[in-house]
């Protein structure tokens, strides 16, 4: 499955050509683009992580099979699949006048797994929201992250404000490289969620300086 | 046998439409008044693209489209979909926000968004695929975040 290179293109210019259209006048440039993946089980709290930091109520778009996954070996496994369709949720952030954070929650479903490459491609990092009742519900976006070299934490959503499972049985049973940070959070607090954000950037920030 | 064709139970017809075509069915409607539902819904998405669903696949979720000269004095020149887009990216907008808002699916606002920087009407600005390995790039983001309270 995963034998071709990755889709991804080169970014320059190939969509406008050195003839560019230019934006309208007294406009400044857009601001640059980053982006952090938010992944995890169905109903571990994504779309709840989204929203409470999001300066744009969460917002949904629907993606098909066909052309998020146009040249993505996938889709050959289920040819007859064109117009499944597919909730995804984002949110961003305004960092500075020429940055912006956007927030992309991955669908939860597996079969949805195609549209990962999308959302990751160029992604800072990602944060792995996990239910500790429903700790296996995560293992396909570790696997995936793990297998991309993508910097990404693991964090534990405290429903309730307690955490059932002690998070070094959590570590153990995740089996996670002991680099890998595996914190708790509360989605539903906004400063909760930038400190995750934050750890999230912090170990891209190290893996970009191990090389 | 037979009788099965006429009295059996048949499984509800949203059941064997499509997941698109479904809207159009729950809106309500048996037999002729069909031809009168309200064309967004019943639309397979693709028909907007002639069926192109191939969008300039350097086009992402987080491309950023703002609208030219061109694109601000277009009026009527465009129609549609083509025009709710270049109205709303007076303002700079990524494609995802652009899907979302107008509540149209992500790949035809891909395909669509080809076509009008093509045409002049839109100006794209593709993300840059070395920012996240730009350690001042992630400083920013962090400091930018830290402010956050």
């Amino acid at each position: 499955m995963a034998s071709e290179p990755s889709p991804s293109e080169p970014p320059a210019g190939t969509a406008a050509g050195p003839a560019a259209p230019r934006a309208e006048a007294g406009h400044r440039r857009p601001p640059l683009p980053v982006k952090i993946v938010i992944a995890g089980g169905f109903g571990v709290g994504k779309t709840t992580t989204v929203a409470s930091i999001s300066e744009i109520s969460p917002l949904t778009t629907e993606a098909a099979m066909t052309s998020v996954a146009a040249g993505v070996d996938d889709s050959r496994y289920v040819p007859g699949k064109k117009t499944t369709s597919v909730a995804m949720d984002f949110g961003c952030i305004t960092i500075d006048d020429g940055l912006k954070l956007y927030l992309f929650g991955t669908p939860g479903q597996d079969r949805f797994g195609f549209m990962w490459d999308d959302l990751s491609h160029g992604a800072l990092g990602a944060l792995v929201i996990v239910d500790c009742r429903r700790l296996d519900e995560c293992y396909p976006a570790v696997d995936y992250f793990e297998k991309l070299r993508l910097p990404f934490v693991v964090a534990v959503n405290l429903f309730d404000g307690s955490l059932p499972v002690e998070l070094p049985k959590i570590r153990w049973a995740l089996a996670i490289d002991p680099a890998t940070p595996l914190i708790t959070f509360d989605a539903r607090e906004k400063l909760s969620v930038r400190d995750a954000l934050l750890s999230v950037l912090d170990r891209a920030l190290q893996r970009g300086r191990a090389g | 046998m037979s009788s099965e064709q006429r009295g059996g139970p048949r499984p509800a017809a949203g059941a064997l439409i499509r997941p698109f075509l479904a809207a159009g069915v729950a809106a309500g409607t048996s037999g002729a008044a069909g031809e009168r539902e309200p064309a967004r819904a019943a639309l397979r998405p693709f028909l907007l693209t002639a069926g192109r669903v191939a969008a300039e696949s350097s086009i992402t979720l987080d491309t950023q489209v703002v609208r030219t000269d061109l694109g601000s004095t277009a009026g009527s020149a465009l129609t549609f979909e083509r025009r709710d887009i270049v109205a709303m990216c007076a303002e700079p907008l990524s494609v995802a926000e652009v899907a979302a808002r107008l509540r149209l699916h992500l790949g035809v606002v891909k395909v669509l968004v080809g076509d009008l920087s093509a045409d002049g009407y839109l100006a794209v600005y593709l993300p840059n695929a070395d920012a996240p390995h730009d350690t001042d790039t992630l400083l920013r983001v962090i400091r930018g975040l830290r402010a956050i309270s």
